[in-house]
């Protein structure tokens, strides 16, 4: 596979010379609702004229991709993040593509920033923002390989998440404050489990995105994964260690459910590409709303021990008939049953019928014992990081 | 027919049929047809029934208690409680008249035991996904007929027992239906009056589920899933069989035997292993019943039986009239007495039982002459093996009492199956620090010791306990082979060996499975006085190697051979085939694994006394997770890791097999015997499960496996010695720092320290984890390096002051491998520089030139230049060479700036001696000179296709200088460069300057094997990417026109080479298409088959974690199309490349020269370099002079395309179009390579 590589002048974008969007609000222009833009009256391209886009594009290489291009389900994605009243944040729109959603949101009256990662899509969305007086931010960058691991500098279209929320003007809020930006965007299919471990793994860090806050995001996942993140206990296949961490991680709201061949892929043949599921339903994209929980850290969780958390986790639903006891037994904790009787949880429970709050509520405990903050454990957690932060 | 005779014979009008049955009734204990069956009066067969479970009921008598409570436990699930309260009837013996309810319960217990064993099965038997489902399928469909009859026939309980119970666990669904129409089934079955007269029924429901078996389930994969099942039910037989329990293995037996369904999986291979059991106790009405299941189940048996039934007529001591009918009816069924000896595997005394029993009536009967030995034919050997040219076997330097002691000296190690050895590290001295962790490990190492021995009792216990109720468990026998102790000792070995950083649950449950198994053979060699015999042998085999005694005129195998026939030892001393199926090797270790995991406790406090003392486990079971999928892993706690680094504990622990034999190998004989005196060694090795290859060796005339055997003998046959000035230096390095340059591996202390930072590791900088993981990786790295090293040295310095041999067995294509895995000559360059020839001989007249030569071969600094010039250079540099071997580790170290410094190093030592000594020419040299095939692949390619420019360029046509294929090609991927760039292509212009030889070399070395344009790209990628000045951005372009460019010019240069290659991928390709494996037979008549199946997993359940064992292969399982066609070319040309060395080693013997080989480098003394030289290319022209190509097409057409075959079909077609279409051939004069210089240099 060929590397893309950054269209001529791109790095002028992040330039520290730009206007932050937020920084120094213009005042709202005349009728407008309070925080909302006048709606520019943009024409929206009809879906064929979108897919003409996608398919240009391709040319140019690239993973397989899904856009919006429908103008009827890019009205129902905005209506659907657009459901609250009040002072609204600004949305993040990662891989607009050909931006139909794009303008549909901007004809809201919302503010977007666009980070767009084939640089054949930019031109288009550039034009659009010279248009506009400030209501879009067009970036290049890739938000599904934010702040990758490996050190030195980083080429676009890897991005660095302090870089773009500088760009953005969003500067860091408290936890507990409200949802400082919305995301919105379509999880690469292929690696679409990794991506929903690697949100969720800095979400427990407070790291990349969520050192700004809690921030919201409204993606499409594929409805398997879906069913996998709100399943609940004893739900065979289904309930996985991935289902624990986001329940306790984030609020889970489903917006909408839309067939897969609503989307336009950039494939040759117009495929549609639907991963295959065995075990699960699997014939809608599921637009699907994340919100950090506010009051994920305010027990013995902390950002700081979170990935210990998250191994536990793993490490439980592994072998989810395997017994709860067991698996504590197996990390030098001899007095297991003790601890699960002090949490009213059953002492033969299998770790595959165990709610996601007695998770965490196991976890905390825990965090009182000597026994498990004992090295070894510490130096899994870490061989653990490194695989999920590919 | 037949067998009804026998038995009617061998009981005549005896009193033993005064055990009251008429042989007619006990015959339809099977089931051949329905009718005839329901023709039968009911009392005689209730006469049956009782007879077959007559043992069975007096045990019920004698022990009512625990029965009845079993039957609760196990039934009241299935709402029969009631049954139990119903009077047993204590009168002492079992009427004919009424024996229904005892007969009810025999039933009742036989079908909890079978559903049990039908559970462990499915466990063991692999294949269960597809399969399983299918059955299932069936199963349910099954019922309703099933329930009509029960509603038609009053007694049902038979009928319950013909349906199919659900094989797989994992079925959860598929296994309740069958089993609530069960329960319902039997409660009926109560209501009615009970009799046993059903079995007509029982046949009439097998039919029915047959019918209703989906067409679309393949009957092969059956027969695969079967294939395992059949395996394991053998080895739990032979596992009883060992245990003296022939109760135990009779009733398994019956339990599949009653079973219509299971029957099927009973080869006579397990009727025979439970006839032997009862024959070794001499119960002759015990061994006839099984005769009878035999014969019910429509099997004949063959000469086995027949050797178990005199057996036991020889131990009973039977009439002569019986013994006589007995021997009369094996002739009739075709056999004859002498073939007993002649074929059959004796182990013990059973050999001398049966001739005692056949002397009865025939009292001047004669072991029959063994057979003559037969020559093998084949062209190539026709000179090697003619009678006319024998030479005797070249001498040891040993007489025959040293050999003798040697022989106990490696016999004692074997027996004791581990060696314990000083590691080089002890010359160290003791810090107080390591003393007092020594104590403690010691003192650890003793409460272990006796919690594992306990645990284990523990566990013994309760699964013998668990057998007396349900029956059978079936990993019990297993545990019970060996003294508790033994198990203990293994177990302890394997945790001593852990590494820090953890070992993955299936590689550990592999090790402690197949450690269990090699001790069990070691066992059975010696209780079956196998081992005896061999010693016996082996006292006159060290005839022909000793150099004080006289027969000479052998080659090794056949005066083994020989010495077997005369001492009439039959056939070979092989033991009976007993191999345990992958899947039970890996259950066993799993479970022993969980013993250890869970019975080894160290105190919390070990190394910090401030903390509360509590007993923590010491290895861990955690999961570590790649990306999609996640491994188990055992991981020592830190404590334990601690412990053993502080300890520094200076003494390895070994297998005996991983060392090298102190006395000569014994010679392979057949592919079931050779190497190690006790150790099980396979004369070819294969992935783990296969058993193509096995079958296949089997399967060829013995005669034409000779060569390959010989020549096997032959490279094993080679002493060795240690070159212990360099082991010295070597080991003053290793105990010093290490040197990562000249290869020797630092020490953990030199690893990089992460840096340190206070506090939770989880608040650290994602750069600060990143560095502490890289460092992590690197000591992990480190880690194995160094005790790799360790061990290597280990083993050498262990054996410095002896004489060695390495025996040697083979890879699936004939490459020939040494056993002893750590320590041997394919090693790297610090190991074969401390090997030296055992046996010496002065360097002659061109001697020391030839040890010149090669020091600069080793340098590889005059690849390019005329052996003269390198000659010239070495003369040059003498001063260098001299200060080299004088002052190594002081002086001005020019060894160490070379390709292979330390075997540089070791070479100046020897042309030093050698030079100083007053005659050159008669100093006796230890040395190995080695010679290498340039580019050997490329070689019999251009030998293939007599392909003029690729022979060229691979220097088989004679030629002043060297030529260098990589040059060549390099050369030309330039030209085309050129070309490009002028026509204004950017990239060839960007990598102006920058084609050379080496940024080629990888992929044209690898072309030969089978690189693809991917790979290839990856490996220019990564040459290009170490020229520093290359500009980056143009990386992937300029590695992706280079591959193609190479590709081309390879094309371009070995026209016939591609060609071939091709023929070979294209014809590969439509034999695994059309469902089969691709198979070949070397020109020396070794068969191969390429084990490359689409791989399925089976789960194997424990509580620890669930495992999936690959099972790789079987034969009926469909071919990896894709790895079949990647890997026929490599494949063909490895088998040739093993054929010419084999050639080569064998007629190397015949002028009395030492030779071994490290693939395509062949290795001898100085003095012989000529005349070995002279042998390789002759047997090259030799082998190539053979129509290889066409060969292979005859034999492949005759394979695929035989006329039987259905040839309608299209594939059938295209194949045979494609086999025949073998490749044209160049012009390139094949006997020019007899002059070639540089063919091999």
């Amino acid at each position: 596979m060929r590397p893309a590589r950054a269209p001529p002048g791109c790095g002028r974008l992040l330039a520290a010379g730009l206007r932050p969007l937020l920084g120094c609000p213009r005042p709202p222009p005349g009728r407008g609702v309070a925080g909302r833009w006048p709606s520019p009256g943009l024409r929206v391209p009809e879906a064929a004229e979108a897919e003409r886009l996608v398919q240009e594009a391709r040319r140019a290489g690239g993973p397989l991709r899904r856009f919006i291009a429908c103008p009827r389900l890019a009205r129902t994605v905005q209506r659907c993040l657009w459901a609250a009243r009040g002072p609204q944040p600004v949305v993040l729109e990662c891989g607009p593509g050909p931006g139909i959603l794009t303008r549909t949101l901007l004809n809201a009256g919302v503010r977007v920033v666009a980070l767009e990662s084939h640089s054949a899509f930019l031109p288009n969305l550039q034009s659009l923002e010279n248009s506009l007086d400030g209501q879009l931010k067009v970036i290049y960058g890739d938000f599904f390989r934010l702040d990758p691991l490996v050190t030195g500098t980083v080429k676009p279209p890897a991005v660095c998440s302090d870089k773009l929320f500088e760009a953005m003007g969003v500067a860091a809020v408290p936890w507990r404050a409200d949802v400082p930006v919305k995301v919105f965007g379509i999880l690469p299919q292929k690696k679409e489990r990794n991506t929903l471990w690697r949100l969720l793994f800095i979400l427990y860090e407070c790291s990349s995105i969520f050192r700004y806050g809690r921030v919201e995001l409204n993606i499409f996942i594929s409805e398997k994964e879906y069913k996998v993140l709100t399943a609940k206990p004893g739900e065979s296949r289904a309930y996985q260690a991935l289902s624990v961490l986001c329940q306790v991680g984030c609020e889970i709201q489903l917006l909408h459910m839309e067939p897969w061949s609503s989307f336009v892929t950039n494939l040759k043949n117009k495929g549609l590409a639907v991963s295959k599921s065995m075990w699960l339903p699997n014939d809608h994209l599921c637009l699907v709303r994340l919100t950090p929980q506010r009051d994920l850290f305010s027990e013995g969780l902390k950002p700081t021990n979170s990935a210990t958390f998250i191994f536990m986790v793993k490490q439980c639903l592994a072998k989810r008939k395997s017994r709860l006891t067991d698996r504590l037994n197996s990390w030098s904790l001899d007095n297991s049953g003790q601890l699960l009787k002090a949490l009213e949880i059953p002492t033969d429970v299998e770790t595959g019928n165990l709610y996601p709050e007695d998770y965490k509520r196991l976890f905390e405990a825990l965090q009182n014992c000597s026994v498990f903050t004992e090295s070894w454990f510490h130096d899994e957690v870490l061989e653990s990081i490194r695989n999920i932060n590919l | 027919m037949a067998l009804l005779r026998l038995r009617a014979a061998l009981l005549g009008p005896g009193p033993l049929r005064g055990g009251g049955i008429p042989w007619s009734v006990l015959r339809t204990y099977s089931s051949v047809s329905a009718k005839e069956k329901a023709r039968r009066n009911a009392v005689c067969e209730r006469t049956e029934l009782l007879e077959v479970l007559k043992a069975r009921v007096k045990q019920l008598q004698a022990s009512p208690g625990p029965e009845v409570t079993v039957s609760k436990a196990e039934l009241a699930p299935l709402g029969l409680g009631r049954q139990q309260e119903s009077p047993a009837p204590r009168q002492s013996t079992a009427s004919p008249a009424q024996p229904s309810s005892w007969v009810e319960k025999l039933k009742r217990e036989m079908y909890v035991r079978q559903a049990k064993v039908e559970r462990k099965l499915s466990i063991a038997a692999s294949k269960m996904t597809l399969v399983g489902q299918a059955n299932a399928k069936v199963k349910v469909k099954a019922v309703p007929s099933t329930k009509v009859k029960v509603k038609a026939v009053p007694n049902a309980k038979v009928n319950v027992k013909a349906v199919p119970k659900p094989k797989a666990k994992a079925k959860p669904k598929a296994k309740k239906m069958p089993k609530e129409t069960k329960a319902a089934a039997w409660s009926q079955s109560h209501a009615g009056p009970s009799s046993a007269c059903s079995k007509p029924e029982v046949v009439e429901v097998k039919q029915d589920v047959k019918a209703e078996k989906p067409p679309n389930v393949p009957e092969k994969r059956e027969s695969n899933h079967q294939k395992i099942m059949q395996q394991t039910i053998q080895s739990n037989l032979e596992c009883l069989l060992c245990l003296q329990q022939p109760e135990e293995a009779e009733r398994l037996l019956l339990l599949y035997h009653s079973s219509p369904m299971k029957r099927k999986l009973l080869t006579i291979g397990a009727y025979n292993i439970v006839m032997r059991s009862w024959a070794r106790k001499g119960c002759l009405h015990r061994l006839n019943r099984v005769l009878s299941m035999l014969e019910s189940a429509g099997l004949r048996p063959n000469l086995d039986s027949y050797a178990a039934v005199l057996e036991c007529m020889g131990r009973g001591q039977a009439c002569t009239k019986i013994i006589w009918r007995c021997v009369q009816q094996l002739k009739q069924d075709g056999f004859h007495v002498d073939e007993l000896f002649q074929k059959c595997l004796f182990e013990g005394d059973e050999k001398e039982t049966v001739l005692r029993a056949i002397r009865i009536v025939q009292p001047d009967y004669q072991l029959p002459p063994a057979p003559k030995p037969q020559t093998c034919k084949s062209a190539l050997l026709n000179n090697f093996y003619s009678k006319e040219k024998v030479v005797s076997y070249p001498k040891l330097d040993f007489s025959v009492q040293e050999l003798r002691e040697r022989f106990q000296q490696q016999l004692e190690m074997e027996l004791n199956s581990t060696i314990t050895i000083q590691s080089v590290e002890s010359t160290k001295p003791l810090t107080p620090q390591a003393l007092r962790a020594r104590k403690q490990l010691a003192a650890l190492r003793a409460q272990w010791r006796g919690a594992i021995l306990q645990a284990l009792q523990k566990a013994k216990h309760n699964m013998s306990q668990k057998r007396t109720m349900s029956g059978y468990n079936s990993l019990y026998p297993y545990l019970c082979l060996l003294p508790d102790e033994e198990y203990v000792d293994i177990m302890m070995q394997i945790l001593n060996t852990l590494s820090p950083q953890g070992e993955s649950l299936s590689v550990l449950a592999r090790e402690l499975g197949s450690k269990v198994y090699d001790r069990y053979l070691t066992q059975r060699k010696l209780h079956s006085r196998q081992l005896e015999k061999v010693q016996e042998i082996y006292q006159d085999y060290i005839h022909l190697l000793a150099k004080d005694s006289q027969p000479g005129e052998y080659l090794p195998r056949e005066y083994w051979e020989k010495l077997v026939a005369e001492a009439g030892y039959g056939p070979s001393l092989r033991l009976k085939d007993c191999s345990w199926p992958y899947v039970l090797l890996m259950r066993l270790g799993v479970y022993l694994l969980e013993i250890l995991v869970h019975s080894v406790k160290v105190p919390r406090n070990t190394l910090k006394p401030r903390l509360e003392s509590r007993l923590i486990p010491v290895l861990y079971h955690i999961y570590s997770f790649r990306s999609s999928w996640q491994v188990g892993l055992i991981k020592p706690h830190p404590i334990f890791s601690q412990l053993m680094s502080d300890a520094a504990e200076t003494t390895l622990t070994f297998s005996s097999s991983v060392m090298p034999m102190l006395c000569p190998p014994i010679p392979w004989t057949s592919p079931h015997f050779g190497a190690f005196v006790l150790s099980d060694t396979k004369l070819m090795r294969y992935v783990d499960g296969a058993f193509q290859h096995q079958q296949l060796l089997d399967q060829c005339p013995q005669v034409n496996l000779h060569p390959v055997l010989d020549a096997l003998n032959q490279l094993g046959n080679c002493a060795w010695k240690i070159n212990q000035p360099v082991l010295d230096i070597i080991i003053s390095i290793f105990n010093d720092k290490g040197n990562e340059k000249l290869d020797i591996p630092p020490p953990l202390s030199e690893a990089p320290k992460p840096p340190v930072s206070p506090g939770n590791s989880s608040a650290w900088h994602k750069s600060q984890k990143h560095e502490l993981l890289l460092c992590k990786k690197k000591a992990a790295e480190m880690h194995s390096l160094r005790m790799d090293a360790l061990y290597k040295l280990s083993i050498a310095n262990h054996v410095r002051d002896k004489v060695f041999w390495f025996p040697h067995n083979m890879d699936f294509r004939g490459r020939t491998y040494p056993c002893p895995p750590y320590f041997n000559h394919l090693g790297n360059d610090v190991t074969r520089a401390i090997l030296l020839f055992a046996e010496g001989r002065p360097l002659g007249p061109k001697g020391l030139d030839w040890l010149k030569i090669h020091l600069i071969n080793l340098t590889g600094l005059k690849k390019k230049n005329s052996l003269q010039e390198r000659l010239d250079y070495a003369n040059e540099i003498m001063e260098e060479i001299l200060d080299s071997a004088d002052r190594p580790l002081t002086g001005r170290k020019w060894w160490m700036n070379t390709d292979e410094p330390w075997q540089v190093l070791a070479c100046c030592m020897e042309i030093a001696q050698a030079s100083r000594s007053p005659d050159p020419a008669a100093f006796v040299s230890h040395f190995p000179v080695h010679q290498d095939g340039s580019c050997n692949g490329l070689q019999h390619y251009a030998a293939l296709g007599r392909d003029l420019i690729g022979a060229i360029s691979v220097n088989l046509m004679p030629c002043s200088v060297p030529q260098d294929v990589y040059s060549a090609v390099a050369q030309q991927v330039e030209e085309f460069r050129k070309k490009d760039a002028a026509e204004g292509l950017k990239i060839a212009q960007v990598l102006e300057g920058f084609i050379s030889r080496k940024v080629v070399k990888q992929t044209v070395m690898t072309v030969v094997y089978g690189v693809t344009r991917y790979g290839g790209r990856l490996q220019i990628e990564k040459r290009l990417k170490e020229i520093d000045e290359f500009p980056e951005e143009y990386l992937w372009e300029a590695s992706h026109y280079l591959v193609r460019q190479v590709f081309n010019g390879i094309k371009e240069m070995f026209s016939a080479t591609r060609d071939i290659q091709h023929w070979l991928t294209e014809s590969a390709k439509l034999i695994a298409q059309s469902g089969q494996t691709v198979e070949w037979v070397t020109p020396m008549g070794l068969p191969i088959v390429q084990p490359y199946y689409r791989v399925r997993s089976t789960v194997l359940n424990s509580n620890m974690q669930n495992l999936s064992v690959k099972s790789s292969a079987n034969t009926n399982q469909k071919p990896d199309t894709v790895k079949q066609k990647n890997a026929f070319p490599p494949n063909f040309i490895h088998s040739l490349d093993s054929t010419h060395m084999m050639l080569t080693a064998l007629h190397c013997f015949r002028q009395g020269l030492t030779f071994v080989s490290v693939h395509d480098c062949y290795w001898t003394h100085a003095l012989t370099v000529d005349v070995m030289n002279q042998i390789c290319r002759q047997q090259f022209v030799a082998l190539h002079s053979q129509k290889i190509l066409q060969d292979l097409s005859k034999f492949m057409l005759k394979k695929y395309c035989s006329p039987s075959k259905d040839s309608r079909a299209p594939w059938q077609k295209k194949l045979m179009e494609q086999l025949s279409n073998v490749p044209e051939t160049g012009e390139f004069n094949l006997s020019k390579v007899m002059d070639s210089t540089y063919f091999f240099s």
